[in-house]
């Protein structure tokens, strides 16, 4: 019998209907990979497992864990299955767990709402549990707070609650996909090992269709709340079947072409820069104290070149993208763009800042949501001062850019609302485009985005930089989007750049220990 | 997702279902209404003295009853609307044009030393309740219903400044204002263009709520004589005539303090419905 | 944690010290001569030059500041010009009446406004929670002096449950006074609780949305568990916020209620000395009145790092 037997399952919230026929199936021991788009209703499929769905939400079909039903289970049957039977992983480790209560506790309290045993002995267990999952209290005290932790030391926290009673089934919803890559690689070899230790059935949800094939069994692709393919992962990438499951693979192997581009001479120099943040200072007898985001960094980039630069959240990359837009100070160093100094009075400033422009990662937030697509486009020929075009010229302008990145004019005179997270990201590099740069810096500008408009913003990205002679700083911690997009790659850690090098070679032999390691640690088809 | 895609025409829309909107904005403008009315017609002439006719209770002459004077309260009210609106009127206006510009200036120059004085100065008027300044004010003065107007006004400074600061950090750290700043704009025009028009939702709600505050503010400073001084009838002094008289005819005591008890109610029903309306992740939540 | 306690009290001191000096100019310097204000235009002038020489008036003002100052320390107020006593006799008597008041009714509003405003979170949208909603609409919108007016009608005049007014003195035994702050206290409190429910719970209806409940659900809690054991601590925090930022409110208003009861209070006393142009009095109340507004909310933040481990720790 198998552990975990889903047929035919349908949920409706209000009137919509968000699954259609869902049917699963899973081992004790084995691991299901369930892949999907945002909006696939993978994530609620999860949650009707353990019964935890939405007000207003109704279940039917069937859905038996170790022969138990939970469609239409009583509430106390419910919880007595939470925690104990089945486990569960959130995605978000910085919101999953109470800022206010200690690790240990919130690992012992599984312990204690389900054995009805002590708390002295449930905060023993708790801490081998820890322990377990690689928090060992002679380094990580059960009695801190999650806000003194690491975000994969929490994720390590999220998964011991889960597994303190040894559940039989355990979910993991995203687990990964708020970390860093290697910190990512560290959390699902934990899972699998839990897994494989304790012949628990794992169901590992993600958008990611690398992680779920290097990690599953059996894989089930969902779009549109429906199941379009399932079977043995080993058919990746080979032998998928569903026209949307091919194309999703595809969309996550995508390279653009790559086109022979003309180099010019220097376009950005950055020698030597450093920024440092203040720190508070934690009494005012205490010596100030600053963090180095920045640590004395110094590259160029050519006409018509794209530049990639990789490194993990924190790592300074962001804060570097926006010195060299000229939106940071920085302590020292330089930074030129075609011979002239970034930083420099207001008017030549802007002289200079126009042959260089921003795309930003999140596609909702790049925008003033009160203004129209047409004022949003045309914002930066603020910097063009007296020069700038108005009336007929400038809405022709606009137009103009728009057309450029697959738009209409008739977008113009819409509200930012009413576009989709790829499109505004078209929009946001129809702004870019505006000015008529050299430069465009972009920060992390695909990640937000489901990997198939990823894939038509990338071919859109290769296609304007061919065209325009574009140059692209191209920032993420995405190894896979930076190979395909960049000819030359910068490696960032703790604010210096450790390797640099054409991107081909930099990937294919490695020279710098964190290199490797990051490269080892992305996933990528075809079983490590 | 975002708080704005409700264009205006829907937010009409939606106000018009909203209970707590049409209950509360019809209260307000009844208010308003009564108040701008008493300037060129009330039932009485409300400084007529008819010791026969006092303490009468209410009847289809007298709708709400007379006081010891043989004043109609119905036209007293009326007359005592004008004054309390206009005291939290301007009170509030006091609190936004002063508080609104220092709110964005300290957000517009997070944790320099300017921030750090507008927030500590913020503090420091937070230390001073409007009873407090009205005291102070009196003592040196004496009172008046402009006292209670600088009490109340100050008292919103604060309370304006620091939701504007709040608001606007948020938006300072939003991806569009730094495609602004990319674009060349400076600290003010971001503020104006956009940071202002996103926190516009939040600072008419609050307008609402401290417009009623102003109104119970008003009445307290004018029961205990820091406020309109006779023979300017205010809501506050009504009730502290009232006070002594109460077992001999509660309805004088009673009539000024549900005319208090439905302005601030239509004013807050007014603010909430408001709130819900603009914010779309409470819209449905609370009923 | 030490660093934390030494920076707020050093803020705290701050705060009182800057305050004093705004009480101290309005007060002291604004009037011109403050001797000749308070006496009337009709004073004559010996009599005038007498009280400045007893207030100390030809001292340097930064003399006279930190005389003041200096005197809050030691208890040495002055004496007050109309009852010809020393002002600190005055306020520590009428603090006996105001502060039991004020504690009260915070404390009757507290045990009101948590109950209810917990419930209605736990039973969103039912008819409890509608019932709740309305009831604290209402009580918002009632001023509360006029709330101790009805409540003289109902329980005094009608129903001759309690007295109208007036405090026999704790001489008369603590039942009897606490009898008599009875009817103030309500009227202070329950429009106090009002609010207070309702921030409780709108900031339980919050927290609720959080992951973490999330998780503490996965783990096997229930609804009524997750509430008691991971919401309630949280929505402390908002709920915290409020209440030091309603003491003012709670002080305010008790000093106008001690006027409808006719209560020996701060309040009385201080409307008199305004009255009266005692401006001695009037300068040592109003002090009293901000510490204890400054006082509040520096206990307020310290309250903050007890419940919650991210403050303090490191700031």
């Amino acid at each position: 019998m198998s552990l975990l037997r889903i047929e035919g399952l349908e949920l409706t919230i209000g009137d919509t209907r968000i699954l259609e026929d869902i049917a699963l199936s899973l081992d004790a021991g084995d691991v299901l990979g369930v892949v999907g788009e945002s909006g696939s209703g993978k994530s609620l499929t999860a949650l009707s497992i353990i019964g935890l769905l939405p007000e207003g939400a109704r279940l039917s079909g069937r859905i038996a864990i170790d022969g138990r039903e939970v469609v239409g289970a009583s509430e106390s049957a419910l919880t007595d299955l939470r925690g104990d039977t089945v486990g569960m992983i959130f995605q978000e480790p910085m919101t999953a767990l109470n800022p206010l209560m200690t690790i240990g506790d919130q690992v012992a309290e599984t312990i204690v709402v389900h054995r009805r045993a002590g708390w002295s002995g449930a905060r023993k267990t708790a801490a081998a549990v820890l322990e377990r999952v690689g928090l060992p209290s002679s380094q990580i005290s059960p009695d801190r707070y999650p806000h003194e932790l690491s975000g994969g030391q929490r994720q390590r926290v999220g998964i011991a609650m889960a597994v303190a009673l040894k559940p039989r089934l355990l979910i993991a919803d995203e687990p990964t996909t708020a970390l860093d890559v290697t910190t990512q690689a560290q959390i699902l070899a934990l899972l699998r090992a839990l897994a494989r230790d304790e012949e628990m059935g794992l169901i590992l949800i993600s958008h990611d269709l690398a992680v779920v094939a290097q990690m599953a069994d059996t894989i089930a692709v969902m779009q549109g709340g429906r199941i379009v393919e399932q079977g043995e992962s080993s058919a990746i990438p080979g032998r998928l079947k569903h026209p949307y499951s091919r194309a999703l693979f595809e969309a996550s192997t995508h390279l653009p072409p790559k086109r022979a581009r003309e180099r010019g001479e220097m376009l950005l120099s950055v020698s030597n820069v450093v920024r440092d943040y203040p720190l508070p200072r934690r009494a005012f007898w205490e010596a100030k104290r600053a963090l180095r985001a920045v640590d004395d960094v110094t590259f160029c980039i050519d006409r018509g070149e794209n530049v990639g630069l990789v490194g993990e959240s924190g790592c300074g990359k962001s804060t570097l993208a926006r010195a060299i837009v000229g939106l940071e100070t920085v302590q020292s160093g330089q930074i030129m763009l075609a011979g002239r100094p970034v930083a420099g009075l207001h008017n030549t400033a802007f002289i200079t800042r126009r042959d260089m422009q921003m795309v930003f990662q999140d596609p909702y937030g790049s925008f003033n949501p009160r203004h129209k697509v047409g004022r949003l486009v045309a914002e930066p020929l603020h910097l063009l001062g007296r020069d700038a075009p108005d009336g007929a010229a400038r809405s022709r302008s606009v137009t103009n850019a728009l057309e450029q990145v697959g738009l209409g004019s008739a977008d113009a005179d819409k509200f930012i609302h009413e576009f989709s997270g790829g499109q505004r990201q078209r929009i946001a590099l129809a702004r870019a485009l505006i000015t008529a740069p050299a430069l465009v810096v972009l920060d992390e500008a695909v990640s937000a985005l489901d990997v198939s408009i990823r894939a038509q913003i990338l071919d859109l990205l290769a296609e304007l930089s061919g065209r325009l002679g574009l140059s692209y700083l191209f920032i993420s911690h995405d190894l896979h989007v930076v190979r395909a997009i960049t000819d030359r790659v910068l490696v960032m850690r703790a604010g210096r750049i450790v390797e640099a090098g054409a991107t081909e070679t930099v990937f294919a032999s490695p020279r710098h220990a964190y290199t490797r390691a990051l490269i080892a640690a992305a996933p990528t088809f075809g079983r490590a | 997702m975002s708080a704005v895609a409700v264009e205006s025409a829907g937010l009409w829309r939606a106000a018009l279902r909203s209970p707590a909107v049409l209950v509360g904005g019809m209260l307000s403008l009844a208010i308003v209404v009564l108040a701008a009315v008493s300037l060129v017609w009330t039932p009485y002439p409300i400084d007529g003295v008819a010791i026969g006719a006092r303490f009468a209770p209410p009847s289809w002459t007298h709708w709400l009853g007379t006081d010891h004077f043989g004043r109609d309260l119905a036209s007293m009210i009326m007359v005592g609307a004008r004054t309390s609106i206009a005291v939290a009127l301007v009170a509030v206006g006091v609190g936004v044009v002063l508080g609104v510009p220092l709110g964005l200036a300290a957000a517009a120059v997070r944790g320099s030393a300017i921030d750090e004085v507008i927030m500590r100065g913020n503090d420091l008027v937070f230390a001073f309740p409007a009873l407090v300044i009205a005291i102070l004010i009196t003592a040196v003065f004496g009172p008046g219903a402009v006292n209670a107007i600088i009490a109340i006004g100050i008292f919103n400074i604060p309370v304006f400044a620091r939701l504007a600061r709040g608001a606007a950090l948020s938006l300072w750290t939003r991806e569009f204002v730094m495609a602004a700043r990319l674009a060349g704009k400076g600290r003010a025009l971001i503020s104006v263009e956009h940071v202002l028009p996103n926190i516009a939702n939040t600072l008419i709600v609050q307008a609402t709520i401290q417009f009623s505050l102003g109104i119970l503010a008003d009445a307290g400073l004018a029961y205990v004589g820091l406020g309109a001084q006779p023979p300017i009838p205010s809501w506050g002094r009504m009730l502290a005539e009232a006070q002594t008289m109460i077992a001999l005819a509660p309805h004088v005591a009673i009539v000024p303090g549900l005319a208090i008890v439905l302005t601030v109610l239509g004013l807050n029903l007014l603010g909430d419905g408001l709130r819900d309306l603009f914010d779309p992740r409470l819209r449905g939540v609370r009923r | 944690m030490t660093a934390f306690l030494f920076q707020r009290a050093l803020s705290f001191a701050i705060s009182v010290v800057v305050a004093s000096l705004v009480v101290f100019v309005v007060l002291e310097v604004v009037p011109g001569d403050p001797a000749a204000f308070m006496l009337g235009l009709n004073a004559a002038p010996d009599t005038v030059a007498a009280l400045r020489e007893q207030l100390g008036l030809d001292a340097p003002v930064w003399m006279r500041y930190l005389g003041w100052i200096g005197g809050i320390f030691t208890g040495e107020l002055g004496t007050s010009y109309t009852y010809r006593v020393p002002v600190a006799e005055l306020i520590a008597a009428r603090l006996w009446v105001s502060v039991p008041l004020a504690a009260y009714a915070l404390t009757l509003s507290t045990l009101i406004a948590f109950p209810v405003g917990i419930l209605a979170a736990a039973r969103r949208g039912s008819a409890v929670d509608a019932g709740v909603m309305g009831g604290t609409q209402l009580g918002i919108a009632v001023p509360n002096f006029w709330f101790a007016m009805l409540l003289v009608l109902v329980f005094s005049v009608t129903l001759r449950w309690f007295s109208a007014g007036g405090f026999p003195g704790w001489d008369a035994g603590a039942f009897e006074g606490l009898r008599a702050l009875t009817l103030p206290a309500i009227a202070l409190a329950l429009p106090q609780a009002a609010i207070l429910a309702r921030v409780m719970r709108s900031a339980l209806l919050d927290t609720l949305e959080e992951d973490y409940i999330r998780t503490a659900r996965a783990k096997g809690l229930t609804r009524g568990q997750a509430l008691w054991r991971h919401a309630v601590r949280n929505a402390l925090i908002p709920v915290l916020t409020i209440l030091g930022l309603q003491f003012s409110f709670l002080l305010a208003g008790a000093i106008i209620i001690e006027n409808v009861f006719f209560l020996p209070g701060l309040g009385r006393l201080v409307f008199q000395a305004i009255s009266a142009r005692d401006l001695i009095v009037v300068r040592s109340v109003v002090m009293l009145l901000v510490i204890a507004v400054i006082l509040v909310n520096f206990l307020v933040e310290i309250a903050y790092s007890l419940v919650d481990p991210r403050l303090g720790r490191r700031v």
